[in-house]
């Protein structure tokens, strides 16, 4: 967001528009100025000359370490769509859309009964152990998966003492979205907790003095009140499980080769192609980007009361 | 700068940075150095040592290509990377006369194919790529690749191969009678095509999983290097480690001392430890792995110098070859690769 804001003429976005009569030249520039520099400054050149640089990258085929960077054309775009790629693309779009759906069902009745049914003197202490497991290494999370989904693991060793047949779940694709819904579900529950937690109550009592039954209220009050937090939090677990690396490299298996293990592969794998990966990482980022206008656009249309 | 239209070099080297000289910085292989040995090292010479790890020599490679790897004076490749380093400039050729001991090597490593005449490189490790397989679960035990092919069904997702394109695709073709190295389409497509055949009954790709998972009994029998075998042969005896008949790729890890190293007296000096045969059978007692010193493999107990794990058979070793980089097919490799790992 600061990004293209700075981007664009500060003059169309600071200050009463169409102000003619403007007297002190320097109080109206300093402010912003020295709000927005210091972050502008970090922005522009950790992210956004980095992209560029990656663009430009992206435009030399097949290009290694030592090659002279001379862009010629869109050939690495294009090797993108073959078969193969497709395929590791869909699988990545799979799993970000799967844990993005798990973290949707179990976080929303969490951070439902966080925000409005918990006790209010608990409800700091709650939400705190439920992001307690992000102060460990996601390696360390994803490891202690392993233990757990693995054939011999604790698991299968529960399954079977009452009773149960085991479930072989290591390697496959049902523990990649397990390890990333672990990983991501605090961020989900925190986001909806917050949007909910500014729940307008008199609306839910208003809505069952009208004769709504409970499930009524809930699906049209509650729930196009917490829109705005759905999509954010929903966004933000889908951004960052379809660029995770950890939980498909350890829990995936022998196919589970993603758009960041490609990536991956063309930097630091056997075979250097630095021209396609930083193809495959624009395709990402433009993604993701596109992803983010258009919550921007109809996200903040649903914010509007 | 970035979009001028000319065309600037992509992760151009950079040289020297300036070092303390009596630091001696290496980046090396986790397992290859421990706090006794730098310790030793410090007493002897009054060098103080800092040693970084790598976990593959492609990422060795990408840090040094990246401009972070000025401060190393002394670098641990593996044999193809040391070909590829040559080629690329990053290697400084070693004064023979500043190194004691090279003729106490074994005779194989006195001119390695990867580096004639160990010119830039000295070796200081070596092994095989094998199987290591849980003897108590799979009956008869493995003696060659194609085992794993003929038994399918019992080792359906309980085995694990290397995460290495070269290693998979050579142990396929060498089981099939090409060569590790093979350049020839047509062979290389019918070594992806077996493994394509074999993938469903594969667990994972995977180049250190495995080592937990073997022990704990969750895999019956995983591809990797001879190394890691023997370290995991000693947390659980129910694994064995089979070096296959039809062959097996033979590594060597080496010293180099890169282009850019900042301390030339610290790294010949960390050189010449290395070639100490005491400390080489020390080092190859206390952190398991196969010295490539003929001086300091005799001073070793027997029940180690027999460890057909670490030091195989003359004949074991007959029919296992050096992987040697081959660029004019890397592209085809790694297709098949992709394809294989990725469908």
């Amino acid at each position: 967001m600061s990004v293209s804001t700075k981007h664009q003429p500060p003059s169309n976005n600071f200050g009463p528009q169409g102000d003619s009569g403007n007297p002190r030249f320097g109080s109206r520039w300093l402010g912003p100025l020295a709000l927005l520099g210091p972050a502008g400054v970090w922005l522009i050149f950790l992210l956004v000359l980095p992209t560029l640089v990656i663009f430009e990258i992206s435009l030399v085929p097949n290009i290694k370490p030592g090659g002279i960077v001379n862009p010629s054309g869109l050939d690495n775009y294009f090797l993108a769509f073959q078969g193969v790629y497709i395929m590791v693309v869909l699988r990545s779009l799979f799993l970000a859309i799967g844990s993005t759906l798990l973290c949707l069902l179990l976080g929303f009745p969490v951070a439902y009964w966080l925000a409005i049914l918990a006790p209010q003197r608990w409800r700091n202490l709650m939400l705190m152990s439920f992001i307690l497991p992000l102060w460990t290494s996601s390696l360390l999370r994803s490891y202690a998966w392993i233990t757990i989904l693995r054939p011999t693991g604790v698991l299968n060793s529960v399954l079977g003492f009452v009773g149960l047949p085991g479930l072989e779940l290591l390697n496959r694709p049902p523990a990649v979205l397990i390890g990333m819904t672990y990983s991501f579900l605090p961020y989900m529950v925190l986001i909806l907790y917050s949007s909910l937690e500014k729940l307008d109550r008199q609306l839910l009592e208003a809505s069952a003095d009208l004769g709504a039954t409970p499930p009524e209220t809930f699906w049209k009050v509650t729930v196009p009140q917490a829109l705005p937090g759905i999509a954010a939090g929903s966004l933000l677990v889908f951004i960052t499980s379809l660029g995770d690396f950890v939980d498909p490299e350890l829990l995936g298996g022998a196919s589970s080769g993603t758009a960041a293990r490609l990536i991956y592969d063309r930097f630091l794998g056997q075979t250097q192609n630095w021209g396609f990966g930083a193809a495959l990482s624009m395709l990402l980022i433009m993604a993701v980007s596109i992803a983010i206008a258009l919550l921007l656009k109809y996200g903040d249309r649903d914010a509007q009361p | 700068m970035t979009l001028s239209s000319c065309g600037w070099t992509l992760a151009d080297v950079r040289t020297t940075v300036q070092t303390a000289s009596d630091v001696l910085y290496i980046y090396t292989w986790a397992g290859y150095t421990d706090r006794d040995l730098l310790n030793k090292f410090q007493q002897e010479t009054g060098i103080r040592v800092i040693a970084d790890v790598f976990s593959s020599n492609e990422e060795m490679l990408a840090k040094l290509q990246a401009g972070a790897g000025g401060a190393y004076s002394i670098i641990y490749p593996s044999d193809y990377m040391v070909i590829k380093m040559k080629e690329l400039g990053l290697l400084t050729e070693l004064d023979r006369d500043r190194l004691v001991g090279l003729d106490q090597l074994f005779p194989q490593f006195e001119s390695p194919s990867y580096d004639t005449d160990n010119r830039y490189s000295l070796p200081v490790s070596w092994g095989t790529t094998g199987l290591i397989f849980n003897k108590e679960q799979l009956k008869p035990a493995p003696e060659d690749w194609n085992y794993l092919w003929d038994n399918q069904g019992q080792i359906y997702k309980r085995a694990t191969l290397l995460n290495d394109a070269r290693e998979v695709m050579g142990a396929t073709l060498r089981m099939l009678g090409y060569s590790y190295n093979s350049t020839n389409p047509k062979e290389i497509q019918e070594a992806y095509e077996w493994l394509a055949e074999l993938k469903p009954a594969i667990s994972a790709f995977t180049s250190d999983a495995w080592r937990s998972q073997i022990v704990t009994g969750d895999l019956k029998i995983a591809m990797g290097y001879s190394f890691d075998a023997n370290e995991v042969m000693e947390e659980s005896p129910d694994l064995q480690y089979v070096l296959p008949k039809s062959g097996s790729s033979l590594w060597t890890d080496t010293l180099v001392i890169p282009s850019t190293a900042p301390n030339l007296e610290a790294a010949y000096a960390w050189m010449n430890f290395m070639l100490d045969p005491e400390i080489a059978a020390s080092l190859c007692k206390r952190l398991g792995f196969a010295i490539s010193s003929q001086a300091g493999f005799e001073l070793l107990p027997p029940e180690i110098k027999d460890n057909p794990t670490l030091f195989p058979s003359e004949v074991a070793l007959e029919k296992s070859q050096g992987l040697i980089p081959i660029p004019e097919v890397a592209d085809l490799y790694d297709r098949y690769w992709t394809r294989l790992t990725s469908a």
